[in-house]
């Protein structure tokens, strides 16, 4: 008997990852927030723990429309445009 | 003959079914085991072609074909006329409103609740009566169920992985109902939602389980849907406000028919009848903060509008029951869409 596959083949890998800072000092940081209660908090306290044990230069918390949608275009326009590394706040 | 892409394979010394089981393909259950044959009978009843494109998954980046479509129906179990349903269930689902991302992969669990209107509901034998919910309707237990294969096989929706469902719930194996149109005294749910009565249609809402309630003392519509609302209150975070599907069956409707309520009538009641104040919502950890001066007075409602109950008259004719589904999450997040039937 011959089966037909159900699933959808993968697509060869169309993009690279960036490639991965060796080290933090000097960078700037975006911290992606999802709405979730406290999820502001905790990405505050990972800024500033990035800044003063990690030397980065900066930080910015952007806030998603709300927690079900991916970041919007906006926040991935500024993101490349500024910024060198990208924390995203998945939390539940 | 259409030629269909999708790859092959040979089974051999091996059950089709057996084999489908170790592909990773099925919901737990056996399927059938998805032949060529049997896949062009399906894109055929439907008038479709295999490279057909259903909808596009915008954040997965998947653009779901018809022959996929038509493979996880023939594996559901479906028989070729549902095609047509399905394919506008998956329609449904990948409109950009509905908002894939959210109800197929979060933490909340989301079943997809089909809710099917107008002539085709008839045609297909689409369960709107007794166990509502139940097994026993070959229509209302494949379709839902080749939704969600479409779901996992083309869209990544597996549990533990891209569906990260933390309870999940039994309507993510197939969540169908139609609406009792023929025994109805009300305007159907497609009717409301701008379309004619000669149309059918597939309304889909990323939804929570079905939770049941009982009035077998009151003879009032006010009487019943206080019961309702009494029960929905806090029901599926009124901290979202998330669309709510009111299901009347036919004792209740029998009763709220007689007092002479139409649908937007039920709708006003409840949604003047679900508010919460502000304090017992903060005491039970439903909205953040500390209770403040005045918070005993200051109420919010279960939904935005009265517009988000979508009432449905559908169950059985015997029994003093109805109940209500909750929407997996706001309408910011995910809302219900309706699409035609073609």
């Amino acid at each position: 008997m011959e089966l037909l596959d159900p699933t959808v083949e993968q697509p060869q890998q169309a993009i690279d990852f960036a490639p991965r800072p060796g080290a933090l000092a000097g960078k700037r940081v975006a911290l992606i927030e999802n709405t979730k209660y406290n999820s502001d908090k905790i990405l505050e306290r990972i800024g500033n723990i990035l800044k003063a044990e990690h030397g980065v230069a900066s930080f910015k918390i952007f806030r998603k429309h709300n927690s079900g949608v991916p970041a919007h275009k906006e926040i991935i326009d500024e993101v490349k445009a500024g910024f060198d590394v990208v924390v995203a706040g998945v939390g539940d | 003959m259409p030629t269909l892409s999708s790859k092959r394979h040979k089974v051999e010394d091996l059950d089709a079914t057996e084999f489908c089981f170790q592909q990773g393909w099925t919901d737990g259950l056996p399927v059938i085991p998805p032949t060529e044959e049997r896949v062009l009978t399906m894109l055929k009843a439907a008038n479709l072609n295999p490279d057909d494109q259903i909808g596009y998954i915008d954040n997965r980046a998947v653009a779901v074909s018809a022959e996929k479509v038509a493979l996880n129906a023939v594996m559901a179990g479906c028989r070729p006329e549902y095609m047509r349903v399905v394919v506008a269930a998956v329609q449904g689902i990948c409109d950009p409103a509905w908002s894939y991302h959210g109800p197929g992969t979060s933490t909340g669990g989301a079943g997809v609740l089909l809710i099917v209107n107008g002539p085709i509901a008839r045609q297909l034998d689409i369960n709107a009566g007794d166990n509502l919910f139940g097994p026993g309707w070959r229509a209302n237990a494949t379709i839902g169920r080749a939704v969600r294969l479409v779901m996992r096989n083309v869209a990544g929706s597996r549990p533990g992985l891209l569906d990260r469902g933390t309870l999940g719930h039994p309507g993510k194996l197939s969540y169908v109902i139609a609406e009792n149109e023929a025994e109805s005294p009300w305007t159907p749910l497609h009717v409301e939602r701008g379309f004619t009565k000669e149309q059918s249609t597939v309304t889909v809402l990323a939804a929570q389980g079905p939770h049941q309630f009982y009035n077998q003392l009151s003879n009032t519509a006010a009487g019943i849907l206080t019961t309702c609302a009494d029960d929905m209150r806090t029901s599926g975070g009124i901290g979202r406000q998330a669309e709510h599907v009111v299901i009347i069956a036919g004792e209740h409707m029998k009763t709220i028919a007689a007092d002479g309520w139409t649908k937007a009538d039920i709708r006003k009641f409840l949604f003047e009848h679900t508010q919460v104040s502000h304090e017992h919502l903060k005491q039970t950890n439903r909205i953040a903060g500390a209770v403040q001066p005045g918070d005993d007075k200051k109420m919010r409602a279960l939904v935005a509008a009265p517009e988000d109950f979508l009432v449905v008259a559908a169950g059985g004719m015997a029994g003093a029951f109805s109940g209500y589904i909750p929407a997996w999450g706001s309408k910011t997040t995910s809302r219900a869409v309706t699409k035609e039937v073609k």
